[in-house]
């Protein structure tokens, strides 16, 4: 399961993306997304299933110290899959991107603490339900709120897509609060945490594992039960799949494997406390974060090689004397720097292997393609400036010695450009550094994600980001004075 | 005129969009001879000696340098260059060689000379122009009348037939103005063809066997300079000399 590239990813807003999505795809190919036509279903048993799931459900599927993805979900489906002989391979997508996933065929179910809705029932077929959820208000230890009565005028805190969001906001006229919509739990308890909200609605599991976890919060009231949890798989796909879980899930049931499962993570008493302080919060992820900042390393001098190469293609493309190589390059820097690298990333990973189904790619690959092609369109401006920004007059004595164009370019304008350029390289490839944060929402494990996770698994979010933002400082202040030496070096 | 003319030059037009800068130039210059180009700024003289390497690409008109007609399309414009030195008003050297290397890089990269045969050719030719001792310099380091001699030596290693000046001193200290115009005497002494667009009357009286004067895109007046200088004949020439002298 834990992969070291979980691939794919997520993105939280189902009904933006698929509506983006279905808008590039019709304009950039219309035709070719007729090509592409659906893709078929497969109905022969395997022996093993791809399985999306969310990233930060805690305690339905979450990453563990040890880096690994954990939870009532995967333990579940580990039983399941070991009771009736089959093998699963996880992977931890983030919730709406695990059931975009689904759809366009890169997984074979998604279970994902997900709650059974009519609206969800036209797109999919269900197994039987595992958990009964509920929602419930949690808001901070020695809060007086002690009934909904007294968050009139308030503003409470949701998680986009969660029952927790629809009940929230079914009631906001009755008790009179406002409702916040975040993205992540983690956002959503931090938003509490820093007074932006009083309080928050969440699934009452999720609240209770983070209390275990010493999230310091209570809960008000009872949970309003309600929302069966199933796994899901493409309506028609895969029947034998949810058959066999199905059954495996009567199995362990009638064992106790099931109860035993669920107290582990909603009735443990906490267990032994975690230090909080950042050295000892550090000590204890570091592998996890090392992984992720080798991981952002990585797909920065990926991409910075990839665009480097792409930037001398169009760069001197968009000086050419031939009118469509100029136009191809320049059309390239305009939609490349024109749409946000979100888009370019969702569009990438979501949109092209729904437009053309052979062409599916995980989080590093679709993530280093985005950012080479984005920093590409850069680096092209950087070059082509570079170049132009060479005295004219060094070309012309060049060529007025007999050079040729390309000798004069090799031996005259590059070398000159070259050091022009250095500043603005430097400059690209600490924004690209950066910019790989961008990347967490296809799911590429980067550092940024990795401090994600560990924040949802633990609510120490001050801490964390202390600690990532310091590993980012710190290997972005050693790339700057790298490239003040190369400067230095290089000067004329 | 001559049969051995190195440069002949016929109804050269040259226009920037609707701007017509030269309309219709002939000149005809012979092997050995030294002709300045005067007139004042605008009057087209800087682009008529750059349209003579094909630097500016003629509008109309045939221009035959040493036997090579520019005008026609299919010449190899990059090998008559190799005979054709230009000297440009801001040097143009290349900040990122040494003198040296500046000296030696169209020899060695066209395959005409080896690295070490280079080297020395490039030695003598600085010491010519009196800079031997600067070869290992960076250009930055020189004073203007060393990197315009400078740039007359690297015009001067491809051996050519013919000497373009362009300007070659406007943009030098008056100090520093006697040393370029040296180099350039003792090359006129030598029998080089040269063609010098310039602003020193005084030089261009003194080194010229003929003096051209160009005004509003055409040719107003030639003839030899004690001529153009005594006793010019159109009233622009008498206007220009005036302002000038």
């Amino acid at each position: 399961m834990p992969d070291p590239y979980p691939t794919p990813s997520l993105a939280r807003h189902p009904e933006l993306l698929r509506r983006l999505g279905a808008l590039l795809a019709v304009t950039v190919l219309a035709a070719l997304a007729v090509l592409a036509g659906p893709t078929a279903a497969q109905a022969e048993p395997k022996d093993t299933y791809v399985i999306g799931t969310d990233t930060t459900f805690a305690p339905f599927e979450f990453t563990g110290e040890d880096g690994k993805l954990q939870g009532i979900d995967m333990d579940l489906i580990q039983a399941i899959a070991e009771d009736q002989g089959f093998e699963v391979e996880i992977r931890p997508l983030g919730f709406d991107a695990a059931l975009q996933a689904l759809q366009s065929g890169q997984v074979d179910a998604v279970i994902a603490g997900m709650t059974v809705t009519d609206e969800r029932e036209k797109t999919f077929d269900f197994s039987d339900p595992y958990f009964t959820g509920g929602v419930q208000l949690a808001v901070p230890e020695g809060s007086d709120i002690s009934s909904y009565e007294g968050l009139k005028g308030q503003t409470v805190a949701v998680k986009n897509g969660t029952t927790g969001k629809e009940y929230a906001e079914e009631n906001a006229e009755k008790y009179g609060w406002t409702v916040d919509t975040y993205q992540e739990t983690t956002d959503v308890v931090d938003a509490v945490k820093s007074g932006h909200a009083v309080g928050y609605f969440d699934d009452y599991p999720v609240i209770q594992y983070g209390i275990t976890q010493g999230s310091g919060f209570q809960t008000v009231g009872d949970p309003v039960l309600g929302g069966d949890f199933a796994m899901a798989v493409n309506k028609g796909e895969n029947p034998e799949l949810v058959e066999a879980f199905n059954t495996g899930l009567a199995n362990l049931k009638e064992s106790g494997k099931y109860d035993q499962i669920v107290d582990t993570y909603l009735n443990a008493d906490g267990g032994e406390q975690q230090s909080r302080d950042v050295l000892s919060v550090a000590a204890t992820y570091w592998p996890t974060l090392v992984r992720g900042l080798g991981l952002t390393i990585l797909a920065t001098v990926v991409s910075i090689v990839a665009a480097f190469v792409l930037g001398i293609v169009f760069g001197f493309g968009r000086i050419s004397r031939i009118a469509p190589l100029r136009w191809i390059s320049t059309a390239y820097v305009y939609v490349f720097r024109g749409t946000p690298i979100l888009v370019q990333a969702f569009f990438v990973f979501f949109a092209i292997p729904q437009l053309f189904p052979d062409l599916k790619m995980g989080a590093f690959v679709a993530g280093a393609i985005t950012l080479s092609l984005n920093t590409g369109a850069y680096m092209t401006e950087i070059i082509r400036g570079g170049i132009q920004a060479v005295d004219p007059g060094q070309t012309e004595a060049s060529r007025s010695l007999g050079l040729g164009h390309w000798k004069s370019m090799q031996k005259v304008v590059l070398p000159q450009a070259f050091r022009i350029m250095i500043p603005s390289f430097v400059n690209q490839g600490i924004i690209t550094l950066k910019d790989t944060s961008l990347l967490s929402v296809i799911g590429l494990a980067e550092l940024t994600y990795q401090s994600r996770q560990i924040i949802a698994s633990t609510y120490m979010s001050s801490q964390i980001l202390v600690i990532v933002a310091a590993m980012y400082f710190i290997v972005i202040t050693a790339l700057t004075l790298l490239s003040q030496r190369l400067e230095r070096t290089y000067a004329a | 005129m001559s049969a051995n003319a190195k440069i002949i030059v016929q109804n050269l037009h040259k226009s920037f969009g609707d701007n017509e800068v030269l309309k219709g130039i002939d000149l005809t210059v012979a092997e050995g001879e030294v002709v300045a180009v005067i007139g004042p700024s605008g009057s087209g003289k800087s682009t008529f000696l750059r349209c003579l390497n094909r630097l500016e690409e003629p509008s109309g008109g045939t221009i035959v340098v040493d036997g090579a007609d520019l005008s026609d399309r299919s010449v190899k414009i990059d090998e008559v260059r190799q005979r054709i030195g230009m000297v440009f008003q801001h040097f143009n050297l290349f900040p990122h060689m040494s003198v040296l290397e500046n000296v030696t890089l169209a020899p060695v990269e066209l395959g005409r000379l080896s690295k070490a045969a280079a080297a020395e050719r490039g030695r003598t030719l600085l010491e010519r122009v009196g800079l031997g001792d600067k070869a290992g310099a960076k250009p930055a380091s020189l004073s203007g009348g060393q990197k315009q001699r400078v740039a007359i030596a690297r015009a001067l290693a491809m051996e050519p037939e013919v000497m373009l000046f362009d300007e070659a001193t406007s943009a030098l200290d008056p100090e520093m103005v006697g040393e370029v115009l040296q180099v350039i005497r003792d090359l006129a002494e030598g029998g080089m063809t040269m063609v010098l667009v310039t602003h020193e009357m005084g030089f261009a009286r003194e080194v010229s066997q003929r003096t051209v004067f160009m005004d509003g895109g055409v040719v107003v007046e030639e003839g030899p300079p004690a001529e153009i200088f005594e006793n010019p004949q159109s009233p622009r020439l008498r206007d220009f000399l005036s302002k000038v002298l």
